[in-house]
């Protein structure tokens, strides 16, 4: 059995993989289901042992879980798919955050009406900031974009029109869908739209990731030079890259403020790039199943610990540490595996 | 009178105090195999590297059916029909085969990023198409019981020929090879020449780098000779194998000679 071969290997994302492609498209159906189902109960799963003993559970699962793994995924489009290093993150979250609050106190829009201008906004910004950055490669461009982090947050923290220092206050949560209500005592229902956020950007991702521009961005990833050699706009993809990227940043942070309800400039520090780039490389570079699960573990086990105070960032880096040097490619490893029959014409997903 | 499909107009480049190639002037005719030789440091791969747009002229052009590349960005020179291999193989390691090609024939989709995205129908049908021509390449070299393993787990032989698999994916009018026979064994280049004949008569033009002289001999309709950046001969490859200077360049002025 070769599944079982690769578990021996610890090999998990190898046979998973296998294991899918192997399911009738009934099959297929069921898992997803069931998989989705299992996420969306997850909030009712509080107690025992998963419980978070000082922050409520379901405010966790939000922010930082929930919130995590969807900026995970969107900046595993640039670091893992493509293979720029953006150091500057956060800066599209607080984008869209900042959209939210400003838009939201201001105007009559509410949270969903708001949503397609802050993604747009801050895909905008992606494009702005890579037109010029993406001609540079490497540490360079990392350090452009941390450039732009700090930026966008000393920009706000300066601009007393938004608030400066003090931020702003009284951002309206999203309007209620039916019988569910949005409020901050019960965040069952931020859960459930962040998790269709994550299912789409998912499903964005596994769409692009077979077809051109999934090939587009690997091939830049893996040798930048032959790929535009091969007819590759290298430059078109890798805007797309950062400006997809981008969205899903913005579209994270439209939510966390209408959640938050108030924000403000130190939220939105280097550190959190930093934490959200430890999720991709920790969960495994390239790989959606790794990063969400890296983006859980990470944000969920700070929160788990929250009872040993001061030790528990001790304790978190050490587990990091110890992790990575026992599986330095990250938790699950962008696809390895090699179908030795050639017979299918069926698409890998990857 | 054969088509001038490709051609070196008084190319010179110039490395600092370095002239790597100095008023080059070469044709390259359609449907003919044309090999370009010289010792090392000659400065052949420059020629291949200015034709992709990899480097510019410091002077003179490029023309590619009399159309000026001059300045073109590479992956639209690509696009208009040249496509070439590398002497260090670059394939993408970690795709497979069969992915390697269909990035190259990608180049001719109209459908882009949002066409993939929402699965239109051109989207589908050009993918579907990219993946059979892919195959079909794979075929045509004879590497098709690859297609689905990792670039770079493939056997040093099988991942040459793929390279010229990837840049056929191109569909390019002209493709170069850029010493495609590197550490292959008799047996392999004799296959590797009836590939390239196979090449040539599929409709393709051919030039091609190489330092194995039978296999050049063998192949080629002819031969350009380039010498420190210099152009010293351009003819049948009979007529360059005896040709004084060519004989110079490669083996040195005998003592007795001079």
């Amino acid at each position: 059995m070769k599944i079982i071969d690769n578990l021996k290997n610890g090999n998990l994302r190898d046979s998973g993989a296998e294991f899918w492609e192997k399911s009738s498209p009934t099959k297929r159906k069921i898992l997803a289901t069931s998989f989705i189902g299992v996420a969306a109960l997850a909030p009712f799963m509080g107690f025992g042992l998963l419980d978070t003993p000082i922050s409520d559970f379901g405010a966790v699962l939000v922010y930082p879980v929930g919130m995590f793994i969807l900026m995970a995924l969107g900046l595993n489009i640039v670091v893992g798919k493509s293979g720029l290093l953006d150091l500057g993150y956060v800066a599209f979250f607080a984008i869209g955050a900042y959209t939210m609050a400003i838009l939201g106190t201001r105007t009559s829009l509410n949270t969903w009406e708001v949503m397609p201008i802050g993604i747009a906004l801050a895909m905008i910004a992606g494009l702005i900031l890579g037109l010029p950055a993406l001609r540079l490669r490497g540490d360079y461009l990392a350090i452009v974009t941390l450039g732009f982090g700090e930026i966008v947050r000393i920009s706000a923290l300066n601009t007393r029109e938004i608030g400066g220092p003090n931020g702003i206050a009284n951002v309206p949560t999203p309007p209620s869908i039916g019988p569910i209500k949005f409020s901050l005592n019960d965040q069952k229902a931020y859960f459930w739209v962040v998790l269709i956020m994550i299912l789409l950007t998912i499903w964005m991702i596994r769409r692009l990731s077979v077809r051109r521009a999934g090939r587009a961005w690997e091939a830049i990833r893996q040798d930048e030079d032959v790929a535009e050699l091969m007819g590759v706009h290298t430059l078109k993809y890798k805007l797309w890259s950062f400006s997809l990227g981008a969205g899903i940043g913005g579209a994270a942070g439209v939510l966390y403020a209408s959640k938050t309800l108030f924000i403000a400039p130190e939220m939105f520090t280097l550190n959190v790039s930093i934490l959200i780039l430890a999720c991709v490389v920790f969960g495994g570079m390239g790989n959606i199943w790794g990063v969400v699960l890296g983006a859980s573990i990470l944000a969920y086990l700070p929160e788990r610990i929250r009872f040993i105070s001061d030790a528990r960032l001790l304790v978190f880096g050490l587990a990091l540490v110890i992790t990575m040097n026992f599986r330095p490619d990250g938790l699950l490893p962008r696809k390895k595996r090699e179908k030795i029959v050639a017979n299918s014409s069926r698409e890998v997903t990857s | 009178m054969k088509k001038t499909l490709l051609e070196l107009k008084d190319l010179t480049i110039k490395f600092g105090g370095v002239t790597a190639l100095n008023e080059v002037n070469l044709k390259i005719y359609e449907g003919e195999i044309l090999a370009l030789i010289g010792p090392n440091g000659a400065g052949k791969t420059t020629v291949f590297n200015v034709v992709t747009g990899v480097y510019k002229a410091t002077s003179g052009e490029v023309l590619l059916n009399d159309k000026s590349l001059n300045g073109m960005k590479r992956h639209h020179i690509t696009k208009l029909g040249i496509s070439r291999t590398f002497q260090n193989i670059r394939l993408f390691g970690d795709m497979t085969a069969l992915e390697n090609v269909i990035t190259a024939t990608d180049v001719h989709k109209k459908s882009g990023l949002l066409g993939g995205l929402f699965g239109t129908s051109r989207a589908r049908r050009e993918e579907k198409e990219g993946r059979e021509k892919a195959h079909e390449l794979l075929k045509f070299i004879g590497i098709d019981e690859y297609s689905d393993r990792l670039a770079r787990n493939l056997p040093y032989g099988v991942q040459r020929r793929l390279e010229i698999a990837r840049a056929l994916g191109t569909n390019p009018q002209i493709l170069l090879l850029d010493e495609p026979a590197a550490g292959f064994n008799p047996a392999e280049k004799v296959e590797l020449a009836a590939t390239i004949k196979k090449i040539r008569d599929a409709g393709f033009t051919v030039l091609l780098i190489e330092h194995d002289m039978s296999l050049i001999m063998g192949i080629s309709d002819r031969v350009a000779v380039l010498d420190f950046g210099q152009k010293i001969a351009d003819d049948l490859p009979s007529v360059v194998q005896n040709d004084k200077r060519v004989i110079e360049a490669y083996l040195g002025v005998p003592a007795d000679a001079s």
